[in-house]
């Protein structure tokens, strides 16, 4: 571990020091961008007849340092753009600064355009599979992530109700903690529910990457399925995107996003938002009496479902500075509150219960580029966690749909008594180190260090409080990348991830018997797995890629996974990690025809081989539950996804995913026989599902310069079994039914984007739709929209 | 030219709109009304899969539990969940929820005139630790193992499928001495409810531990108005049956035998010093019989009680552990005993690789001799186990293909 560790080091060292030292020399740097004055991210920088070459970053800036005095041709390409060329002259002195303006290419250009997808081309033209959504083009809509996700080939969004409510996201059929979110590549996995992707606007952010099942280096962490980041760097030196939005069950959502930075490079940034929604909306159930008799198919009220959180992101530092690229530092305030309507059937209903959630959580940011000789990049990122969450149910009701309730006396619960209140006390530390050797070679080394310390009590037993113990869990996450861009056409990375994991716990008990006689039984495990990948793209044509990708991915072990929760769930110090192999070959074409039709294809293939995962099964004496690594799951699917635009005036597309996950394990613990479910589909799971939409550009409406759009989406998902489909007579069978969910909105933009006003009907045929088994979400909801943009890159 | 494209996707709109309607829901009232029974019988025997997620039992039917095949694959009523237990009482059958704390629904079946079981009715109740056919009622109790101090009590009328009596009680008032008085079940005895408990810390980590492990508790309930008139005590065995196993049982002559697994533990370990053993109400009586005491765990050689089944004649199939002094392990030993007696016999012809048993769920036509149990093998699979206690041998009978088997109940038609 320690040795492999300094043998990483020793190689990046010696890659700096092999390219330093030359006497005579000056810097080039400049700005590319295009003739709109957008900044053109990821342009290639080339000097004729050298080995000198960059690419720019996200601010579509480069810098070429150590150059020799003398005459060049400077050469400016980018996808989508014509190549432009400038004589430049090195000499003594100042560094030698360039501004480009490029054109766009039309036959490219306007090919990219259909797919509504530009500005991530960078990140869709990957050798990974990563879907790529331009969140700017959401701005104007009122989805959260999770929605804007939900439109993603391969991923599932299940929701248990309206704003707010628990959410189960899935990816290639991976769920839970076995995906991992990002936030401009920090962790996002403990950052408590006040900061979720259920909460957090789309206009936070610019664009959300989703890599299936092969994660890239930079993205440290035990993601065995895959995982999401979502990129929120504005690169605009001064903006402002406000907008307030309301709709139907009294949901109103703001968000407002501004940042500043001054000559002196002085940069301020403002991120906040708030949701709020009562969720009342109308649900059809068995409504039960108190005897018990139910009156069937009633259609009620949800009215213990209130749903807000507000949240504040703000950070201030310098940017440009000689020490730093980038040095911010930041606090994220925020809180939450949900009402808890049902359990797991809608038969079950509560009218107290809620919960509560807060975060506070400061951060540093520090990034700088050729950090001691060209090409080596360092960023770094730190933050710790403050916020707390509880679970308050402390009314002795029993409530039915019809808000009737029955009250006990005494000290009781709807569920289970509860004012728990706990602190994860959780620090993260990443570091990112890249060194780009020349055009073809490129190194990543990352590291990711994850520390937990949960500590919690309950205010109604300040007794139990000493059976609380320290669960402390260290995990780190080491990866070291290889990138070999053999050409235009061809590259390939490679990478190791390294993870490790230490874990102490308390486990109080009584040793004499005696009321209130405490002792500790500590115990210890860590983990170290090797986790490793490959990932490789080739362009036959400009518009015909391949890619394909494989990684070997572990998740460890959650805490409560290892030491249980001490009450319903008992520990399992025996678990090993969950481990997958996982493949992807996909292809993406595009193709026009007139410069009228334009279309694209994209089709991927996968394959994931997943074994040990962790699940509950009923302890010896079934009082608890304990976690076991008991099942295998292999996936073989298909994800595709076609669009077409017509000029600028129509567009549509359609994505289809299917995915084929079945039951692997043979033998069930315990037996010797095999298992009758041996190959069976997994239930409970959507296997086959799509999108659609349809969008409709009318320009120069009312005055010339505006804009009118209208759109259409569907979301299909096909029926699934609640439990195993090979078992029971079909027609007892309880399943999840199709989904229908079909929306429109339009869209209108004043003032050159500045001012926006949309309108949105959301399940417009008020069907009753199901994510989760009986848990019906809303019926046809309506939202308005009024968004101020404005951004100056001066 | 704008129109061109404004029609298809009009069009398009509509065809989806007609495909993605919602299908009128089923709103039909079930009416229960009694048939001639023409005498004949069928068992219901609930299964569920062996695995982890995704699992429900299925309830399957059979008219033989001593030979042939029924199978979960393709077959079978689904039940929502495999937390479920289950009961006949008034030839009825109910499925009822362990709901985790939430209230659920139980679902209601009966035979029809062809012998095909029948959904009749769903209704709510919350969530049970225990279950008993009562007089005319099925008898809960809701026992919250922390927290809460009240368990709750509910006679559910077994024909009108719906609650008519609930009855709070302090558990923790119940134990008094700092515990809470954790229900193990409840039998009717005589014309009262007897309900033996556990004292339980209830406290976050050692929540089923306890510092008295060496008494025996039983509350007598008046029904159907659920006073509590009495705790019986005893100090020479622990705790009578266990969590959700019955363990006291009102035999043929009103005698009541109380079954003590001495299965307390702190901290996880076990600390009962009493004996594994058999003890006595005399009928009419709210004491224990001190002249009364039948040492298993003596006389088998060391083992503790698991389970019982009543045979009738006070005869019983006694479920095992194991290992002598030990509390653990799955593939359980079988024994009978005569408990007016106090004869032990252990049972031969049982397979040696047991994973589960059913427990509180075995039938038996209560005619001193027959009992059927359902136990699994890693290697075999599920079978329906006929005991015959005069030779005290145990034969494979009805195969279960598919899944553990977790209740065998009889309806007649």
């Amino acid at each position: 571990m320690q040795i492999k560790k300094i043998l990483l080091l020793g190689i990046l060292c010696a890659c700096v020091i092999f390219t330093s030292a030359q006497n005579r020399l000056s810097n080039i740097s400049g700005q590319i961008k295009s003739i709109s004055g957008e900044p053109v991210v990821g342009a290639t920088i080339k000097i004729h007849k050298t080995n000198y070459g960059t690419i720019t970053d996200h601010n579509g800036s480069f810098k070429l340092l150590d150059i020799p005095f003398g005459n060049y041709t400077l050469q400016v390409s980018a996808i989508g753009f014509k190549s432009q060329k400038k004589e430049i002259n090195v000499t003594d002195g100042q560094p030698t600064v360039f501004s480009f303006n490029l054109e766009e290419s039309s036959e490219q250009m306007e090919t990219l355009n259909v797919i509504g997808r530009t500005a991530n081309q960078q990140v869709n033209r990957q050798a990974f599979n990563v879907t790529s959504i331009d969140a700017k083009k959401l701005h104007n809509s009122t989805l959260d992530i999770s929605h804007a996700l939900d439109r993603v080939s391969g991923v599932r969004v299940r929701e248990a109700g309206g704003l707010g409510s628990r959410m189960d996201f899935s990816l290639n059929g991976f769920t839970g903690r076995q995906v991992k979110f990002f936030i401009d590549g920090v962790p996002m996995d403990n950052f408590g529910s006040s900061f979720q992707i259920n909460n957090i606007p789309i206009n936070l952010a610019q664009r959300v990457e989703v890599y299936k099942g092969v994660v890239p280096v930079w993205l440290g962490s035990d993601a065995l399925g895959g995982a999401i980041n979502i990129v929120t760097d504005n690169t605009m030196k001064s903006y402002v995107d406000a907008s307030y939005s309301y709709g139907s069950f009294n949901t109103h959502k703001t968000a407002i996003n501004a940042g500043y930075t001054a000559l002196s490079g002085f940069k301020v940034q403002i991120n906040a938002f708030q949701n709020y929604s009562d969720n009342d909306y109308k649900v059809t159930t068995d409504v039960a009496a108190f005897n018990g008799t139910y009156f069937r198919n009633q259609v009620v009220r949800r009215f213990n479902d209130t749903y807000h959180n507000e949240t504040l992101i703000a950070s201030a530092g310098v940017v440009n500075k000689k020490f730093a690229d980038q040095l911010m530092f930041g606090l994220t305030v925020g809180q939450n509150y949900s009402e808890i309507q049902t359990g797991a059937r809608m038969i079950s209903v509560f009218g107290d219960w809620h919960r509560k959630g807060s975060i506070l959580m400061p951060t540093v940011k520090y990034a700088k580029k050729d950090l001691f000789t060209k090409g080596l990049d360092l960023r770094v990122n730190g933050n710790f966690n403050f916020g707390t969450e509880q679970n308050i149910d402390t009314v002795y009701r029993r409530y039915n749909w019809f808000q009737d309730y029955k009250e006990y006396p005494g000290a009781g619960s709807e569920r289970e008594r509860s004012m728990y209140k706990f602190r994860n006390n959780n620090g993260l530390a990443t570091t990112n180190l890249s060194y780009t050797v020349d055009e073809h070679h490129s190194l990543s080394l990352n590291n990711v260090f994850n520390s937990f310390n949960r500590r919690g009590s309950d205010e109604l037993y300040p007794d139990a409080e000493k059976y609380e113990q320290p669960r402390i869990n260290n995990k780190n996450v080491l990866g070291l990348g290889y990138k070999y861009s053999a050409s235009e056409k061809w590259n390939t990375s490679v990478f190791v991830k390294q993870f490790y994991q230490s874990n102490k716990y308390s486990q109080s008990y009584n040793p004499s018997g005696n009321w209130g006689d405490v002792a500790y039984l500590t115990q210890r495990n860590s983990y170290s797995k090797t986790g490793y990948g490959i990932a490789s793209t080739y362009f036959i044509v400009p518009n015909l890629q391949v890619k394909g990708s494989y990684e070997k991915s572990y998740r460890l072990p959650e805490t409560d996974e290892l030491f249980g929760d001490l009450l319903n769930l008992e520990g399992n110090i025996d678990l090993k990690p969950e481990h997958s192999s996982n493949y992807n070959l996909g292809f993406s074409y595009q193709a026009q025809l007139n410069k009228i039709h334009r279309f694209s294809f994209d089709g991927n293939v996968m394959y994931r081989d997943a074994k040990d995962f962790i699940r509950p099964s009923l302890n010896n004496n079934q009082t608890k539950q304990v976690m076991g690594n008991v099942a295998n799951v292999t996936n073989l699917g298909f994800e595709s996804e076609v669009r077409y635009s017509f000029k600028q005036l129509f567009t549509a597309g359609v994505n289809v995913t299917y995915q084929n996950l079945r039951n692997n394990t043979r033998i069930e613990q315990g037996q010797t026989m095999q298992s009758p479910l041996f190959r069976d589909r997994i239930p409970n799971m959507p296997y086959l599902f799509g999108n659609a939409d349809a969008s409709l550009f009318f320009n120069n409406i009312g005055k010339k310069g505006n804009t009118l759009t209208l759109g259409y989406n569907v979301l299909y998902v096909h029926a699934y079994y609640l439990s195993w489909p090979s078992q029971g007579t079909s027609d007892t069978k309880y399943d999840i039914p199709r989904q229908w969910m079909q929306d429109v909105n339009a869209v209108y933009t004043l003032g050159g984007g500045r001012y926006n006003i949309g309108l949105e009907c959301k399940n417009l045929l008020d069907n009753r739709i199901y994510d989760n088994f009986s848990l019906q979400k809303p019926g046809r909801a309506f939202y308005a929209k009024v968004r101020y943009f404005f951004s100056n890159n001066r | 030219m704008k129109t061109r494209f404004i029609l298809p996707f009009l069009s398009l709109s509509l065809i989806t709109i007609f495909s993605g309607c919602d299908k009128e829901l089923d709103s039909s009232e079930v009416v229960d009304v009694d048939i001639e029974l023409t005498g004949a019988t069928k068992f219901v025997i609930s299964a569920t899969p062996i695995g982890t997620s995704g699992i429900a039992d299925y309830l399957l039917t059979a008219n033989s539990l001593e030979s042939g095949m029924i199978t979960t694959q393709g077959n079978g009523i689904e039940q929502d969940g495999s937390y479920r237990y289950y009961l006949t009482h008034k030839n009825r059958f109910f499925s009822l929820l362990y709901g985790q704390g939430n209230p659920g629904a139980v679902t209601s079946y009966r035979l029809d005139g062809a012998g095909k079981l029948s959904k009749l009715t769903n209704f709510q109740s919350e969530t049970v630790h225990l279950f008993a056919p009562v007089k005319d009622d099925v008898f809960t109790i809701k026992v919250p193992r922390s927290g809460n101090e009240f368990a709750t009590m509910f006679r559910i009328d077994a024909r009108k499928y719906q609650i008519v009596g609930e009855q709070q009680v302090n558990i923790v008032k119940l134990a008094g001495n700092g515990e809470r008085a954790h229900f193990t079940w409840a039998t009717q005895v005589g014309e009262k409810l007897f309900a033996p408990y556990m004292s339980i810390k209830g406290a976050a980590p050692d929540v089923f531990g306890t510092s008295y492990p060496d008494s025996s508790w039983v509350a007598v309930y008046s029904y159907p108005d659920l006073k509590l008139e009495k705790i019986i005590r005893d100090n020479r065995t622990s705790y009578i049956g266990a969590y959700f196993v019955n363990g006291l049982v009102e035999v043929d002559n009103g005698d009541a035998y109380a079954f003590s697994f001495a299965a307390a533990t702190n901290a996880g370990i076990p600390t009962s010093k009493n004996p594994s053993a058999v003890i006595r109400i005399n009928k009419g009586t709210t004491e224990f019989d001190k002249s009364y005491f039948f040492n298993v765990q003596e006389i088998s050689g060391g083992y503790h009680m698991a389970g019982q089944t009543y045979l009738g004649k006070g005869i019983f199939i006694l479920q095992m552990y194991p290992q002598p002094n030990s509390l653990t392990g799955s593939a359980r030993k079988f024994a009978i005993v005569d408990v007016i007696s106090k004869s032990f016999k252990w049972v031969t012809g049982l397979p040696a690789d047991i994973t589960r048993t059913t427990t509180i769920n075995n039938y038996a036509p209560k005619d001193g001799k027959t009992g059927y149990i359902g136990i699994t093998t890693a290697s075999e699979g599920s079978y329906v186990y006929v005991f015959d206690a005069d030779i005290a041998v145990a034969k494979k009978g009805l195969k279960v293909e598919g899944g553990t088997i977790t209740a065998i109940n009889a309806l007649q038609y």
